[in-house]
C-alpha cells in the first residue's frame, strides 16, 4: 500500500476521483432497513457502506449505569472484519472505542435524554465497507436512524472532514488523500452550526484551520440537505404520501416543552411482603431485584475488560482505512 | 388543513405560544423535536412516525409478566420502563405464594397505569372493570404512535372493527392490541389492523378498512359451511357476554382519554 | 420465598415468550398452519446478493425473510497446521452484533454465536467443498487462510441457514488474490461441492423448516442438517432443550435434504466469481 500518488490535484484543479476541492462524494441513504431495530439507516458515501441501528429508549442494565435524571446514550462504532483490505479482528479496538466515544458526544447536545430518566438509547454503527471517512459516514447515518426511531432531538447532526493535500484544503477526503494527506479534520455540527465533534491530526496553519472549518460547515450544510431530503422522501413511493386531513383525533405525544420533573418526595421502599393497600408502603422492590442480574452483568464486564486489555497489548492504532 | 412531514430541528413557527406536543422553543421560535407529521390545531404539534411507549397515569396497557416477586408482578409493557402490579392491585386478595398460580412469567393481562413517579417507577392496577389476565385471544403489536388511528376519533375505528368482525378488541396505549373471537374473524381483523398501520397517514381510512372487512366477509361466508362447526365450538369457549359488556365500558374510557389529549 | 427470574425461564433465547403467542402458534400448528401463513416445508422469501463488498475477496448479503446476514471472505497467507502441511486453513467467525436484535449484547461471542459459527464451519469443512490442497503455496510453510466472517445484521429467526447460504454463496464468488500477495496468478476459490444447511424445528410434535423468530423462540428442539449436492449429509446439530424421536429425526433429515436441493438449484446454481 505504498502507492502514494505524485499529485493529488491536477492542473484543472480536479482531485484523483475527479471531484472539485470543495465537492463531497455522492451519498445515498435508505431509511428503516432493519426490522428488529427501532430506527435504522443504511448509508453509502463514496465507497463507504455503513449500517446504523438505534434501539431505545430501553431499559438499562446493569442498574448502576443508569442516570436518574436522563437517558444514557451508548454509541458503538464497529468495523466488520471484511470491511478493509487487511482483515480486522472482530471486537473493539482502541481506535473504535475512541471513535465511539467522540461520536456519542456528538449527539449528546441534541438528543433530549432528559425525557427518559434511567433508560438507555443505543446507537450501533456497523462499517461494512470502509473507504475513508467512516466515522463521519456513521454519524450521518446515526442522525437519521435516531430520527427514524422517533427519538426527540433538537435537530439533526451532519458530519464531514476537511483535509490538506498538495498544500491545498480539500473537502471530504477520499482514501489516498486520507492515507497520505497532510491533515485530516473531521467535524460534526448541528444545523445551527454548533460543533459537536472535532478531531484533527496533521498540520494546518491557523489561517488554514479557519478556512477548513468554513469548508466543513459548507459540507455539513450540503449533507444536512441530503439527510432532510431522504427523510422527507421516505414515504414518497408509498401510497400513503397524501397526508390525511381527517386526523382531527390525535395529538398523542407528550408535550415536551411542558414536561417538568416534579421533585416529589417518594419514600425509599423496602420489600415488604405484606398486603397493605397503603400506597406509601407499596413494595416496589426494583432495587433488590437487581442483585442476581448484577452478578451476571459484572461477569460480562470482566470478560469485556479482559478483551480490552488484549487489544492494548496488541499495540498500535490501526490507521483509518 | 395543512399536513406536512417535519424533521427534528425544523422551524415551525415564529411565535412561541404555538408550541405544542413534540416541539420545543428556542429564542422565541418553535421547532420540531420529532420526525413526524405537523398538526396545527390550536397549537402546533408533531405526531411522530415511530417511538417507544412512555407510560403515563391512566393509560390502558397490555403487559406480559416477566417476573413474579413476593408482592409484585413485574410486567413488560413495551416501554423502557417495566410496570409493577402490586398484589393489592389485583381485584381479589391473593397470598404471596399463590401469585404465580394466578399469573406467571409469560402471561399477559389488560391493565391500567395507576401512577408514574418522576423516576419512572410505573405502578399498574387491575382493580377496574374490564381489566383481567388474558387466557384466550391474540395480541397484536403496533407502533404506539399510531394507536390513535386504530381507535379513531371518538372510538369510531374501533367500533367499526368490532361491528364488522364481531371480535372483542382492547387497544392498549402501549401499542398492544388484544383481540378475541373466532379464528377467521381474528385473521381478518389482524389484516385490517395491519392495513391501518400501513396506511395510517392516508385519508378516508375508516371507510376503506370497513370495505376491506366486508369483502373479506363475503369470501369467508362462501367458505363458512366448511368451518362452521369448528367456529361454533370455539365461540362457545371464548365468548362470555359479561366480558364483552365490560370491554365496551373500557373503550369508552380510552376514547374519553383520547379526547382529552386531543385538545 | 419464590423468586422467579426471567433469565431462569428463558434459557434458549432472551425473549419472553408470551403464553398467548405460544398457544397461538401451537393452535395453528394443530391446523397445519404457521404464523406467517407458510406451509410446514416452505422457507421464507430469499434474496442473495453477491460481491457486495469490494474490500472482501468474496461476499454475499442474504435476506431470509427479514433475517439478514452479510458474509465476507478474506484471504491471507499464513502457515499451515503441522498435521496438514499441504492444506489451506479455514477460520469461521460469527458475531451476533447488537445491531441485529434487541437481545444481542456487545461483547465477545457467546455460546450461541460460537455454536452457529462452528456448524457453518463444519458444513464447509466436512463436505470437502473447498479443495484445501489447492490452497497450499509452499508445503509446510505457506498456505492460504480463508477467513469467513458472518456479520449478522437482523435476526428475524434462523440465522443459521442464512449464514450457511451466505457462506457458500460468498465462497463461490471468491477470488484468491495471489497476484496482490506476490504468490502467482489470481485464481477462483476451488469450490467442489455446495453444502447447504436447512434447519427444522419441532413445535408440539410437528416439524417445520426455516423457523421464523417466533417459531424459533417457542420451539422445543431445533435440528440443523447440512447436505451436499449428491444428497449426502456432512453436518448436523441438534439444539434446544427438547428431544426428538428417531422417527422425527429421520423425517427432519428427509425434509431438510429435499429443501436443500431445491434451494441450491434456485439460489446457488448461477453464482460464480
Amino acid at each position: 500500500m505504498n502507492d502514494k500518488p505524485e499529485k493529488f490535484i491536477d492542473e484543472n484543479g480536479l482531485r484523483l476521483d475527479g471531484r472539485q476541492i470543495n465537492e463531497i462524494r455522492p451519498m445515498t441513504i435508505k431509511i428503516g432497513v432493519l426490522s428488529r431495530a427501532d430506527g435504522s439507516c443504511y448509508l453509502e458515501w463514496g465507497n463507504n457502506k455503513v449500517l446504523v441501528a438505534v434501539y431505545g429508549p430501553r431499559e438499562l442494565h446493569p442498574r448502576r449505569l443508569q442516570k436518574s435524571d436522563s437517558a444514557l446514550i451508548r454509541y458503538r462504532y464497529n468495523m466488520a472484519a471484511f470491511s478493509v483490505e487487511e482483515r480486522v479482528r472482530p471486537g473493539p479496538s482502541r481506535r473504535s472505542i475512541e471513535i465511539s466515544k467522540v461520536s456519542r458526544e456528538a449527539f449528546e447536545p441534541v438528543v433530549m435524554t432528559q425525557l427518559y430518566p434511567g433508560a438507555v438509547i443505543d446507537v450501533f454503527a456497523e462499517v461494512l465497507q470502509a473507504d475513508a471517512g467512516t466515522r463521519t459516514a456513521a454519524i450521518n447515518a446515526a442522525s437519521i436512524a435516531l430520527a427514524d426511531a422517533g427519538i426527540p432531538m433538537k435537530g439533526l447532526v451532519a458530519a464531514c472532514a476537511v483535509g490538506k493535500v498538495d498544500d491545498k484544503l480539500v473537502l471530504d477526503l477520499n482514501k489516498p488523500e486520507d492515507n497520505y494527506g497532510q491533515a485530516d479534520l473531521p467535524i460534526a455540527m448541528t444545523q445551527d452550526g454548533d460543533i459537536t465533534l472535532v478531531q484533527m491530526d496533521g498540520d494546518l496553519s491557523q489561517e488554514e484551520f479557519k478556512q477548513a472549518v468554513e469548508m466543513c460547515k459548507e459540507g455539513c450544510r450540503q449533507i444536512l440537505e441530503i439527510q432532510k431530503e431522504a427523510l422527507k422522501n421516505k414515504f414518497a413511493d408509498d401510497t400513503a404520501v397524501n397526508i390525511p386531513d381527517d386526523i382531527d383525533e390525535v395529538t398523542y405525544v407528550e408535550a415536551i416543552v411542558e414536561f417538568d420533573i416534579e421533585e416529589d418526595e417518594y419514600p425509599e421502599e423496602d420489600d415488604i411482603s405484606g398486603e397493605s393497600e397503603d400506597e406509601d408502603e407499596d413494595t416496589g422492590s426494583l432495587d433488590e431485584e437487581g442483585e442476581p442480574e448484577d452478578i451476571e452483568e459484572e461477569f460480562i464486564d470482566i470478560v469485556e475488560e479482559a478483551a480490552d486489555e488484549e487489544e492494548i497489548t496488541e499495540g498500535s492504532d490501526i490507521r483509518e482505512q | 388543513m395543512e399536513r406536512e412531514i417535519v424533521l427534528p430541528g425544523q422551524l415551525l413557527s415564529e411565535n412561541k405560544t404555538d408550541s405544542g406536543p413534540g416541539t420545543y422553543v428556542k429564542d422565541g421560535k418553535v421547532y420540531s423535536l420529532l420526525y413526524g407529521i405537523k398538526n396545527t390545531r390550536n397549537k402546533i404539534a408533531v405526531i411522530p412516525f415511530s417511538g417507544k411507549y412512555i407510560p403515563s397515569g391512566k393509560d390502558f396497557v397490555i403487559g406480559t409478566v416477566i417476573e413474579v416477586t413476593p408482592s409484585n408482578w413485574i410486567f413488560d409493557i413495551g416501554s423502557p420502563y417495566d410496570g409493577l402490579l402490586h398484589v393489592s392491585e389485583y381485584p381479589k386478595r391473593v397470598e404471596s405464594d399463590r401469585m404465580p398460580g394466578i399469573m406467571d412469567v409469560g402471561d399477559s393481562a389488560l391493565l391500567r397505569v395507576k401512577d408514574v413517579n418522576p423516576s419512572m417507577k410505573v405502578e399498574l392496577s387491575m382493580r377496574e372493570r374490564g381489566l383481567k389476565p388474558l387466557k384466550v385471544g391474540r395480541i397484536i403489536e403496533v407502533v404506539p404512535a399510531r394507536v390513535p388511528r386504530v381507535i379513531g376519533h371518538g372510538g369510531s375505528m374501533v367500533s367499526m372493527l368490532k361491528k364488522e368482525t364481531g371480535c372483542e378488541i382492547f387497544v392498549g396505549q402501549n401499542g398492544r392490541i388484544w383481540i378475541n373471537g373466532n379464528d377467521s374473524d381474528l385473521d381478518h381483523l389482524t389484516e385490517a389492523i395491519e392495513m391501518i398501520m400501513q396506511q395510517s397517514h392516508t385519508t378516508g381510512l375508516t371507510e376503506r378498512v370497513c370495505q376491506f372487512l366486508r369483502n373479506e366477509k363475503d369470501v369467508a361466508d362462501a367458505e363458512e359451511s366448511i368451518d362452521a362447526e369448528e367456529d361454533l365450538a370455539e365461540e362457545e369457549e371464548a365468548e362470555d357476554e359479561d366480558e364483552s359488556e365490560i370491554a365496551e365500558d373500557t373503550y369508552r374510557k380510552v376514547d374519553a382519554l383520547l379526547d382529552e389529549t386531543d385538545e | 420465598m419464590k423468586r422467579r427470574l426471567l433469565r431462569e425461564v428463558i434459557s434458549v433465547s432472551n425473549e419472553v415468550v408470551s403464553v398467548l403467542k405460544r398457544d397461538y402458534i401451537y393452535n395453528l400448528m394443530l391446523k397445519g398452519k404457521r404464523i406467517d401463513g407458510r406451509s410446514f416445508d416452505q422457507v421464507r422469501d430469499i434474496d442473495v446478493q453477491t460481491n457486495v463488498i469490494d474490500k472482501a475477496e468474496g461476499s454475499a448479503w442474504v435476506r431470509l425473510g427479514d433475517t439478514e446476514v452479510l458474509v465476507g471472505i478474506k484471504l491471507q497467507v499464513g502457515t499451515p497446521f503441522p498435521d496438514s502441511p499441504g492444506e489451506g486453513v479455514i477460520i469461521t467467525s460469527m458475531e451476533l452484533n447488537p445491531i441485529a436484535s434487541p437481545d444481542f449484547e456487545a461483547g465477545p461471542p457467546r455460546e450461541n454465536a460460537i455454536e452457529m459459527a462452528r456448524v457453518t464451519d463444519r458444513g464447509i469443512r466436512e463436505s470437502g467443498a473447498i479443495d484445501l490442497s489447492k490452497l497450499c503455496i509452499t508445503e509446510g510453510e505457506e498456505v492460504w487462510m480463508i477467513f469467513i466472517d458472518v456479520h449478522v445484521l437482523n435476526n428475524s429467526g434462523n440465522i443459521q441457514d442464512a449464514s450457511s447460504l451466505g457462506t457458500i454463496a460468498a465462497l463461490l464468488t471468491t477470488t484468491i488474490p495471489a497476484e496482490r500477495a506476490g504468490k502467482g496468478d489470481d485464481m477462483a476459490m476451488p469450490v467442489t461441492d455446495i453444502p447447504l444447511s436447512v434447519t427444522v424445528v419441532d413445535i408440539g410434535g410437528s416439524l417445520m423448516v426455516d423457523p421464523g423468530l417466533d417459531e424459533e423462540t417457542v420451539c422445543d428442539t431445533k435440528i440443523t442438517i447440512v447436505s451436499n449436492q449428491d444428497g449426502s449429509i456432512s453436518g448436523m446439530q441438534k439444539s434446544g432443550d427438547g428431544a426428538l424421536t428417531e422417527e422425527q429425526l429421520l423425517k427432519a433429515v428427509e425434509m431438510s435434504c429435499a429443501k436443500a436441493t431445491e434451494l441450491r438449484e434456485a439460489y446457488l446454481a448461477d453464482i460464480s466469481n
